[in-house]
Parts: structure tokens; C-alpha cells; sequence
């Protein structure tokens, strides 16, 4: 094999121009995967991308540079409306995760179980995706089609994810259920944004359920009927939720991770202010 | 094959490797500096737990050339110069935080890397870090007690 490890973006996007290497970030899906003896050939190592670090204001919106870890992501100063994804970084693997692992390498992967996916799903975000051909922008909802498929180019590198504004007073949570508390494989998740007038009604909603479909589902219908309603009273059944088809496995059957799911939505809903 | 170079508990090191080779190998073979284990092969025992820059990592999820250049702490580098036992190592001997051993450079270099963020922590924030470094003897209680105690916070867990 050989190994790359450029310091810029335009560096490693002519390294993969020919569509023939690997990309790796932070390794931490990367590596488990390998398999023993297994040839790995031409890897371009992105963790080092000055370019793409951090977390940056851009215009009204935000810019999650492609290398940024759930570390870095957590220490970043982010209103409200972000807790819910802080939120969700906690929960990735552990700490030593946190810090190797990147918000774009969680995307790419594209396991239905990835929890990244439904808190930036209520954030709307879409991903930036550079080539030595250009950069064009997909929303996240499209970017990935499928259990691990995306809309990736194998000459492509997930330069950023871009966040547009929202409202002050939206605040993002997450809910995750495992079958213990750390280290754990989602078995079904909930991200939501809800923001709240003064009047006490719910004025802004946005919810996505992940772990239930091959690829995590925003909640358009729960979400318009949310509006105007107080979110202590909110109560979610799993026949409020659309779009689900969840599998059964030794983690849970289909009928459970419904349940769940609902009984997550209720919770996040309801569970708003910042603790 | 590739010349490596990093500093490693402080000692500039250089050495051969071929491209494929992880950190962990790196070290306990290229380097024979032991005391860092492999204890599975899915990034999830924290048996290789190194430092990277300060930060923790877990060496078997990091090939040794994209340490290129970095400064690496092990677990041998973790005793005081006169070579007597760290705060941390002490108290892990002091309250028996380990049993079989295995996991325990993982658990210091752990235990490191959060007192050097919050020198204070709480018993849950201890258990809470903890969550990546898995032990199959103890049952985490003396290893909690020993990190309670490196942090000077004793009376905390014995008060409870
Ligand atoms: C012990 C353990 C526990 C875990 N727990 C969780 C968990 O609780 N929840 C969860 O969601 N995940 C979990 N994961 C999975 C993993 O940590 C996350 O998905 C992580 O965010 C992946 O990021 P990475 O930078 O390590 O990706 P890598 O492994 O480096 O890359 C993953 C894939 O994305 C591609 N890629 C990476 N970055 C880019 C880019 N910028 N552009 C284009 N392609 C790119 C790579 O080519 C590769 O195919 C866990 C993993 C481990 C080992
Ligand atoms: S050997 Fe690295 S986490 Fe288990
Ligand atoms: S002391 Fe044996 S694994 Fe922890």
C-alpha cells in the first residue's frame, strides 16, 4: 500500500483524481471494517487537511470544516439549536472516538445506525463535495441514498457541511437508545429541533428518526402537526411517524423499535429546555 | 517500507515500518515498548489507549505514518524521571485498581488524559470517561477509587 498524508485540500483532491484510492479520516469506521491481510492500496489520509478543520460562521449559516472531529464539534461554541447534535456526539462510540472520529467520516459511512444523521437532518444541512472538476452542494437527505450508499464520486472528498441559520430560540435535542449506555449501537434514535413562542405553543418544529429505515427519516406531517401545540402535552404514537420500515434483529424487532421511536419523540419534544 | 519519525515519551525515534503498519504495532514491536496492548480487534477495549498530542487516542486505530511527526506519550513514559511511579500509577497500586493488569495502561493513560482537563472530577464524570477502557476483572470500582484519589478527592468516594 501506499499512504498519504496531505496538509491541503487541493493537494489530496489531485491525489484521488483517478477515483482509485481510499479516503481515510479519523480510521474509526475505516479500520474495524478491514479485514486480516486484506490489501489496502492507495490510502489519502484527510485528518490533516488544514483547510478543512473546525467549525466556522459562514454568512447566516455554519461551516463544518470536512476534518472536523465530535470533539472539536462539542468544544465549539454553537447556539441552541445545536445541542441536539452536541448531544449526539456524546454519544459516538467513547471519548477516544470522539477525538479520532469526524462528523464527514460518520456521513460517508452511511450506517443506518449512524447518529450524526438525524440531529444534521433537523438541522437541514447539506454537504459541500470537492473534485478537482469543482465543488457542488447536496442536501444531506439526498447525499445518502441507501444502506452505506451515498452520492459520492470515488474522485470526491466531503469538503464541508454547511448548516443555514436558524431561529434563536430553536433548541436541538437527541435521544438515544442502546442496549447499555456507552460504546453501543443505536437501536433506534430521535433528533429534534423545537422551538417555542412566548405564548408557550410550539412555533418551530423539525424531527427525524433514525435506526428505522435504511436511511434515517425526516418527519414531515408530525412536524406540521406539532405547530401551535404545547409541548408538554405532545404525546407521539407510532402512527404519527411515516416512512419507517425497521428491521428486526437480536437488538430488537420491528414493533419495538416503533414503540421506541414514538416514545423517543415524545421525549425529545417535550424535554426542550436546556439542561 | 517508510521511515517513520516521531518523538515518543519524549525521545525523538525514527524507524522502518512498512505503510500498513498500525500504531500499536509500531510501538510495542518496532519500538519494544510493551506496556501498550491490543486486547480486540474493533476499537473498543481501550487496552492501546496512547496519547497523539495530548490527546487521547486508541493506537490500534491509527496507522504508525499518520503519527508521522507527532508527539507520542505511552504508558512507559508515564513515570516520573527518578523512574518511581506517577501520582496515578501509585494510586493505582495504592487502591488495587487492577487485578490481571491488562487493561491497565489503557485505564492510566485514560485516567491521564482527564485529570489534565477537569485536575477534579467527580465520580460520575470519572465513570462517564471511563466509558472507553474496558476491564473484565475488577469491576471498576478500585479503578474509580484510585483516579478519585490521584485527583486528592478521596473522602468523595469514601463518603459515599
Ligand atoms: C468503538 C467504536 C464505537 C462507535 N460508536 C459509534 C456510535 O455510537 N455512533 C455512531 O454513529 N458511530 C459509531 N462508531 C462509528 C464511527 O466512529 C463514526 O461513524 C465516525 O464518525 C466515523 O468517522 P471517521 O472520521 O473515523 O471515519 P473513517 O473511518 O475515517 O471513514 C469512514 C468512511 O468515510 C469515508 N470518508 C471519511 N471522511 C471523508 C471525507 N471527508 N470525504 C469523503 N469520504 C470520507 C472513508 O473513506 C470511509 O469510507 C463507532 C466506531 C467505533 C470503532
Ligand atoms: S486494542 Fe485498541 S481498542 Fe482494543
Ligand atoms: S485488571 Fe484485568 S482487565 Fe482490568
Amino acid at each position: 500500500m501506499t499512504y498519504f498524508l496531505p496538509q491541503k485540500l487541493d493537494d489530496a483532491l489531485e491525489l484521488i483524481q483517478d477515483g482509485s484510492a481510499k479516503l481515510v479520516a479519523g480510521g474509526t469506521d475505516f479500520y474495524p471494517a478491514m479485514q486480516k491481510g486484506q490489501a489496502m492500496g492507495r490510502i489519502v489520509d484527510l485528518s490533516r487537511l488544514g483547510d478543512m478543520q473546525g467549525v466556522t460562521k459562514d454568512g447566516d449559516g455554519w461551516r463544518i470544516g470536512g476534518a472536523t472531529t465530535w470533539t472539536e464539534l462539542i468544544a465549539a461554541p454553537l447556539p441552541p439549536a445545536f445541542d441536539g447534535l452536541k448531544q449526539a456526539a456524546c454519544t459516538i462510540g467513547s471519548v477516544q472516538i470522539q477525538n479520532a472520529a469526524t462528523l464527514a467520516g460518520n456521513l460517508c459511512n452511511a450506517s443506518p445506525a449512524a447518529d450524526g444523521v438525524p440531529a444534521l437532518l433537523t438541522l437541514d444541512a447539506s454537504v459541500e463535495l470537492a473534485s478537482v472538476r469543482g465543488r457542488r452542494i447536496l442536501p444531506l437527505g439526498e447525499f445518502i441514498t441507501g444502506v452505506r450508499q451515498t452520492r459520492i464520486a470515488a474522485d470526491e472528498i466531503l469538503s464541508a457541511i454547511l448548516v443555514p441559520a436558524l431561529p434563536d430560540h430553536a433548541v436541538g435535542r437527541f435521544e438515544k437508545l442502546g442496549s447499555r449506555r456507552y460504546l453501543v449501537i443505536s437501536i433506534t434514535m430521535v433528533a429534534a429541533v423545537i422551538g417555542v413562542g412566548p405564548d408557550g405553543l410550539i412555533n418551530f418544529a423539525r424531527l427525524a428518526v433514525g435506526a428505522c429505515s435504511a436511511v434515517a427519516k425526516r418527519q414531515p406531517a408530525l412536524e406540521a402537526a406539532l405547530i401551535g401545540q404545547r409541548p408538554q402535552t405532545v404525546e407521539v404514537t407510532p402512527d404519527d411517524l411515516t416512512g419507517l420500515s425497521p428491521i428486526t434483529d437480536m437488538r430488537g424487532d420491528a414493533e419495538f423499535r416503533l414503540i421506541a421511536a414514538a416514545r423517543q419523540s415524545t421525549r425529545a419534544i417535550q424535554n426542550r429546555e436546556r439542561s | 517500507m517508510t521511515k517513520i519519525n516521531m518523538t515518543v515519551n519524549g525521545r525523538a525515534v525514527s524507524a522502518e515500518a512498512e505503510d500498513r503498519t498500525l500504531l500499536v504495532e509500531f510501538l510495542r514491536s518496532g519500538l519494544n515498548l510493551t506496556g501498550t496492548h491490543v486486547g480486540c480487534d474493533t476499537s473498543q477495549c481501550g487496552a492501546c489507549l496512547v496519547h497523539v498530542n495530548g490527546e487521547a487516542v486508541k493506537s490500534c486505530t491509527m496507522l504508525a505514518a499518520e503519527a508521522e511527526g507527532a508527539e507520542v506519550t505511552t504508558i512507559e513514559g508515564m513515570a516520573n524521571a527518578d523512574g518511581s511511579l506517577s501520582t496515578i500509577q501509585a494510586a493505582f497500586q495504592e487502591h488495587h485498581g487492577l487485578q490481571c493488569g491488562f487493561c491497565t495502561p489503557g485505564m492510566v493513560m485514560s485516567a491521564a488524559a482527564l485529570l489534565k482537563d477537569n485536575p477534579k472530577p467527580s465520580e460520575a464524570e470519572v465513570r462517564d470517561y471511563l466509558e472507553g477502557n474496558i476491564c473484565r476483572c475488577t469491576g471498576y470500582h478500585n479503578i474509580v477509587k484510585a483516579i478519585m484519589a490521584a485527583s486528592g478527592q478521596l473522602d468523595a468516594i469514601a463518603a459515599e
